[in-house]
């Protein structure tokens, strides 16, 4: 009878064990959730299309891998690249999903939400929006992209080296628009350049045939468009529809493929930051080969961006399962600080302190509606 | 010579406003209805007309498609949306919120269905040629300014000297006149509605063949039209017509003295000065206490 209580006791604590390890087996194959806060409506949403073709395709890649001890998935909400309908989003995907790492896109919705990611503890991930402010947004927001400051004090230089010193800006009234002018008026004389006219439009206006006339009347060598979404588009047609014979430059906000096909834009200049797709490291040349499978096209800078993002969670998640660490926005802040390097798209990088990745930029010319690479300057 | 081109552009943008404005003030005036979604008719004709000419189809036939089609929503926005809320004795705000529905609903199926990016048709007629030293206008400014004369008088002659027009002008007023007089209210009130959402097409096409098209630009020709017909006068089309051309030369004109983010705050001024100055507008009717 003793001896059956024993082996009844027995049983039942190698099934409680047997239960309590399968509970904690389970707890590391959790299944991972990010957030993606994209315009996925309106007039911006062809970036969202582009920012969350990188996303998916990295998340697939994390789940083909087995990188993480569970699947992981990507929640998005629609931004509208506005700030209003974002912190809506933002606290959604805080309070609700509870997300540890949030994708983020634009200067002003950045900004706008980097508040509720330091609050909350939650990693914010910039691969789109390049206002210099973003450097600025404390410890839990981080970029992966250059940002415009960057981006001016590569084009300006080049711009002077082919002759073309006096500058129209036609820039939008936000905070990336507001950075572009700044910078301009403080590079442009270092290499004998001038602006000679700054012209600031709402981010919902459509007609441009006015400003035209005052581009004309200013008699610049180059225009340097600061917008994006439809509104960068329809400046350069309505511009040279309407007389505007200078160079035309802009950012990497330009390199979409409905900015780059319309036959007003073909010549102009444009900044990116220097991706080389042809590189023979493995992480680069199975995004390039799968993405150009899956889209029939070469990917650009922003799909590389968000591609390095999601990339960037799996890595810093991985780290943190192996070392029996929940993944929360503050363990990975601590394993990004303890990382030196990562192996994303385009080679090895390592972040500044201020979170925001350092990469050379490129200068583009838009041909028969493609990116064409002129030069690459490294900045410091 | 900076503005003598602002009073081009200006003359170009305001007969676009024009016939926006006297589609929206001819339907408010006649059936009181707030048709928020007259800018979604203006898209959906501007969207038709590119399927059209990217379709191969050609101009005329872009034309006459989009013509129809705005007019067809029109009629479906009176006959399905106004007049079961209206049976039904459903408030002004009623109306309102259904026609502000339908105006999103339109742009994200038009979003849908052509994308939600920025698409231009090219053509020849939106490159400007130069009249004189700083000054170029392109055939589409003169088209617009035509097309905006022309149909001013096609719509004048048709409001006073035909019987359903003066139907029209009495809607407003009476409608149990109009019953009266063996006259359908009803059918007057589609005849409105196709007839002003057929003065947005020529601006929908010049948009198109101009400036380009992306489903959002429905909300700038409301607010438009809105003002415009305030300004103008409510009810009164030659005030909206002549409303339509101020805006477009205040617009353009202002560029020589302000910067151009608060070219559209000058619109809102002026409207604001009317309001202030003349209530019922340049060319309304005072109401009599």
């Amino acid at each position: 009878m003793k001896k059956a209580r024993f082996a009844s006791a027995v049983a039942a604590a190698t099934l409680c064990i047997a239960v309590a390890g399968s509970a904690i087996g389970s707890a590391h194959a959790e299944d991972l959730k990010i957030g993606a806060l994209f315009p996925l409506s309106g007039p911006n949403s062809a970036y969202g299309d582009i920012f969350a073709s990188g996303a998916n395709l990295a998340a697939q890649h994390v789940n083909a891998d087995n990188m993480l001890g569970g699947r992981l998935t990507i929640e998005y909400e629609d931004s509208q690249a506005l700030p209003q309908p974002a912190v809506v989003g933002m606290t959604k995907l805080i309070e609700v999903s509870q997300v540890p790492y949030v994708l983020s896109a634009f200067t002003g919705v950045s900004k706008a939400i980097s508040t509720l990611a330091q609050r909350s503890e939650t990693v914010a991930v910039n691969g789109g929006g390049v206002g210099p402010d973003l450097a600025k947004l404390g410890p839990y927001f981080w970029n992966v992209i250059p940002l415009a400051n960057l981006e001016v004090r590569a084009m300006v230089p080049y711009l002077a080296d082919q002759g073309l010193k006096k500058v129209a800006l036609v820039y939008v009234d936000d905070p990336l628009g507001q950075s572009i002018l700044d910078e301009l008026k403080a590079t442009l004389p270092d290499v004998g350049g001038e602006l000679v006219d700054a012209m600031s439009v709402p981010t919902n206006t459509q007609n441009f045939s006015g400003i035209a006339a005052k581009v004309r009347s200013a008699g610049a060598d180059v225009v340097y468009i600061a917008s994006y979404g439809a509104q960068q588009v329809q400046i350069a047609k309505q511009l040279r529809d309407n007389g505007v014979e200078a160079q035309f430059a802009s950012y990497s906000g330009f390199s979409v493929p409905e900015a780059m096909k319309l036959p007003e834009a073909d010549g102009l200049l444009f900044t990116t930051q220097a991706v080389d797709y042809t590189s023979s490291d493995p992480v680069t040349k199975r995004f390039v080969t799968d993405y150009e499978a899956s889209h029939h096209r070469m990917p650009s800078a922003y799909v590389a961006n968000y591609y390095n993002a999601v990339r960037l969670f799996a890595l810093l998640a991985h780290a943190l399962e192996e070392k029996g660490e929940p993944v929360t926005g503050a363990n990975l802040l601590a394993q990004r600080k303890a990382t030196k390097s990562f192996d994303l798209v385009g080679g090895t990088v390592s972040f500044q302190d201020n979170g925001t990745l350092l990469a050379p930029i490129q200068v583009n010319r838009v041909e028969k509606g493609a990116p064409v690479a002129l030069t690459t300057v490294s900045i410091q | 010579m900076l503005w003598l081109q602002l009073t081009f552009t200006g003359l170009q943008v305001g007969a676009l406003y024009a016939l926006t404005a006297a589609g929206f003030s001819l339907i408010f005036g006649a059936t009181r209805v707030f048709h928020f979604a007259h800018g979604a008719a203006f898209v959906l004709a501007a969207y038709v007309f590119y399927w059209a000419e990217t379709s191969g189809l050609g101009m005329v036939a872009g034309i006459v498609l989009a013509a129809l089609a705005a007019m067809a929503f029109g009629v479906a926005m009176d006959r399905l949306v106004y007049a079961p809320i209206q049976r039904h004795e459903g408030s002004f705000f009623t109306v309102f919120v259904a026609s502000f529905g339908i105006g999103i609903a339109v742009q994200n199926v038009l979003g849908m269905v052509f994308g939600r990016s920025f698409v231009t048709i090219s053509t020849g007629l939106s490159r400007s040629v130069k009249l004189m030293d700083g000054v170029y206008v392109s055939p589409l400014a003169w088209i617009a300014v035509a097309c905006a004369g022309l149909f001013f008088v096609a719509l004048l002659l048709f409001l006073n000297r035909t019987h359903v027009g003066m139907a029209l002008r009495a809607l407003a007023d009476s409608p149990e006149l109009i019953r009266a007089y063996g006259l359908d209210p009803r059918r007057l009130s589609s005849i409105a509605f196709a007839l002003g959402s057929l003065l947005v097409v020529p601006s929908a096409v010049i948009t198109a063949l101009g400036s380009g098209l992306n489903p959002t630009l429905g909300h700038h020709v409301m607010l438009i039209s809105l003002a415009a017909t305030i300004v103008g006068g409510i009810g009164s089309i030659g005030g909206a017509l002549v409303a339509g051309f101020i805006l477009g030369l205040a617009e353009n004109l202002a560029l020589v003295v302000f910067e151009s983010q608060w070219t559209e705050a000058v619109t809102f001024a002026i409207l604001f000065l009317v309001i202030l100055l003349r209530p019922a507008g340049l060319f309304g009717r005072h109401a009599t206490r």
